[in-house]
Formats: C-alpha cells, structure tokens, sequence
C-alpha cells in the first residue's frame, strides 16, 4: 500500500465536502478552510480542511470579524500538518482543543472473512425498516443536528457514493456503519453500536464484514477516523495509525 | 503546591461547571459525569489553565481521559 496519508484526509474532507451538498446544507469553500453552514450567511456548523496559511495576517482580520460577530462554529476540524503552530493561534480566538480523531488505514492484505454467530447478519440499509433502525441506532450514540437527523441521514443513504450497513442481533439492529467511497479510498463513518448492545463485539463484526467485503471490491485503501474510545478496536482489527484530527469548540461565554 | 492542594482547587474549579454537588475522584472520567461533554471540557480546560497560570500543549490536553490527568498536568508544570 502506498502512503495513504493523504488519502485519509483527503476522504475526510470529501465526505464533509458530499454530505454538506447532498443533505441540501450550505457549504463554502474559502480560502483558508471549508465550511458547513445550516444556511448561507450564518456561522457554520463545522469547519474544516483548515489551511496552515490561516496563521498569517490576512485571514487573521477576517477571521476575528467572524468571531466579533457572535456566531461561531460547534465544532473545528485541524489536521495535524503545522498544528504546532496553527493550535497558539486558535487559541488565542478562543477555540480549544478537546479531543482527536487518529486517522488509520489498512492495507489490502490476506483478511478472512469473521464467522457470524448464526443469529447474526449484516444487511445494507434499503428497507424502510432497517433505515428507522439504523437511523435510530445512529442518532442516540452519535452527535447528530436534532432538526436534521431524519432527512439528513435518508439523504445520505439515498446518494451512490453512500451505502448503509446494519448489524442484527436476533433481528433487531444494533451496530451501524456508513461507507463512503471516494475515487482513491473507502472511508468508514458513523459506526456506532446501541447503548444496551455496546462490549459485545457486534462494532468488530460489523467492521471486519465490511472491510473483508470492500477489499474483495477494490485495492483502495480503507480508511477511518477514531476517536480515542474505538482506537484500540481499530488496531487490533489491523488498521494503522498515520496522522491526527484536532477537534475544536469555540467557548463563546467569560470564564 | 502539594498534589493535595492542587486537586482541591480543581475540584473547586470543576464544581462550579459541573455543578457543586457532582461527586469528583481521581478517576472519575467524562462517562461518570452526565454534564462533562465536549463543551464543558473545553471549558474546564482553560477554567483550569486559567486557575493555574499554566498553558497545557495540545497533545497533553487530547491526552486527557480522567480527572487525575489535570493534577498530574498541573503538577508537572509546576517542576
């Protein structure tokens, strides 16, 4: 596999690029990051594919009439590339860092496809039924905009690039994931597993049944994004640690 | 400052964000207190920074899982 750092920032921000324009939310590309918005004109939701060039004086100005203005964004995405210095700069415009994502791929080696339990299956979300479940699962373990949940997530599994898969216990869901295929690599998100269902292995199931599916489909590499919590999930399935995500909030409010 | 003392002023700190009556150990992690999300995190962090006259690095602060963690920070900076 060649390095496929880049690849993993790349699907990263090219799902953020595809969700914003399929879910019909206001996106904008700047010059020095990309945004997603609610509506135009409004501070966004989330900003991201922050540009290491957002340090120097220009962006600097506009960037502190955004804040002065009293909207700020829930959430700041800053990959790690020059985050030694880009980090002073955030936080002197009050934004602080709280957690990271490790970006991990894995290569397309010998996997052997994970034996399921026979009261197990993964079935890809087309159903009317299996969607409210998936949609279910999601929107209570996952940070999801309250008003969006619903068209937001049928939007996402309507699009091609998209497919929805659902683990069932005794057949009712409870592990979800979202693949999202880009040209060069297949990325993983929203993998999330019902609170009651949660230490029991159904999150690995569910992943390695995907990951041994697309690397029969295609060399990409398949990449994810973890949070601290399912970082040692990742790894002992076999994904590789190659670079860093910095989560943001803005503190809008006197300590 | 001795390890005693600084944990007493972090929890005082924690209290006020996370309400006086919230239960706070060593160990305690975001998963025991409903109210310690990301939000409040961040708010903690420079509640905490601020209290100190400290600045924590950002892989120290991403290194943070439990309330402990902010007193072995804090004591560190303090060598």
């Amino acid at each position: 596999m060649n390095n496929p750092e880049p690849e993993i920032s790349n699907n990263l921000y090219g799902f953020y690029d595809l969700l914003s324009s399929t879910c019909g939310i206001y996106s904008e590309k700047m010059d020095h990051w990309s945004v997603i918005k609610n509506l135009p004109g409004c501070w966004p939701r989330i900003i991201y594919k922050i540009d290491p060039e957002i340090v120097k004086p220009v962006p600097t100005i506009l960037f502190s009439e955004k804040l002065r203005s009293g909207t700020y964004p829930e959430i700041l995405i800053a990959g790690d590339q020059n985050i030694q210095q880009i980090d002073p700069f955030l936080r002197s415009r009050g934004f602080y860092p709280f957690s990271a994502w490790k970006g991990m791929a894995i290569a397309n080696i010998e996997i052997t496809p994970p034996t399921l339990p026979e009261n197990i299956e993964v079935v890809k979300v087309e159903s009317p039924t299996d969607l409210d479940q998936w949609i279910k699962v999601v929107t209570s373990q996952l940070i999801v905009p309250a008003h969006l949940e619903k068209t937001l997530l049928e939007s996402l599994i309507a699009h091609p690039q998209f497919e929805a898969f659902l683990l069932k216990s005794n057949g009712l869901g409870v592990s979800t994931i979202l693949v999202f295929a880009s040209e060069h690599s297949t990325g993983l998100y929203l993998i999330a597993t019902e609170k009651s269902a949660q230490r029991q292995g159904f999150a690995q199931l569910l992943v390695q049944q995907i990951v041994f599916a697309k690397t029969q489909q295609s060399t990409n590499p398949i990449v994810l994004h973890a949070t601290p919590k399912g970082e040692g999930l990742y790894s002992k399935l076999g994904f590789l640690p190659y670079n860093q995500f910095f989560l943001y909030r803005f503190i809008n409010m006197p300590l | 400052m001795t390890r005693q003392e600084i944990s007493t002023r972090i929890e005082a700190v924690s209290k006020k964000i996370f309400g006086q009556g919230t239960i706070i150990s060593e160990a305690t992690t975001p998963n025991d207190i409903e109210q310690w999300d990301s939000m409040n995190h961040v708010v903690l962090i420079s509640s905490i920074e601020k209290e100190f006259s400290v600045t924590f690095d950002i892989m120290e602060i991403i290194g943070i899982t439990r309330f402990g963690d902010f007193i072995d920070l804090v004591e560190k900076k303090q060598m």
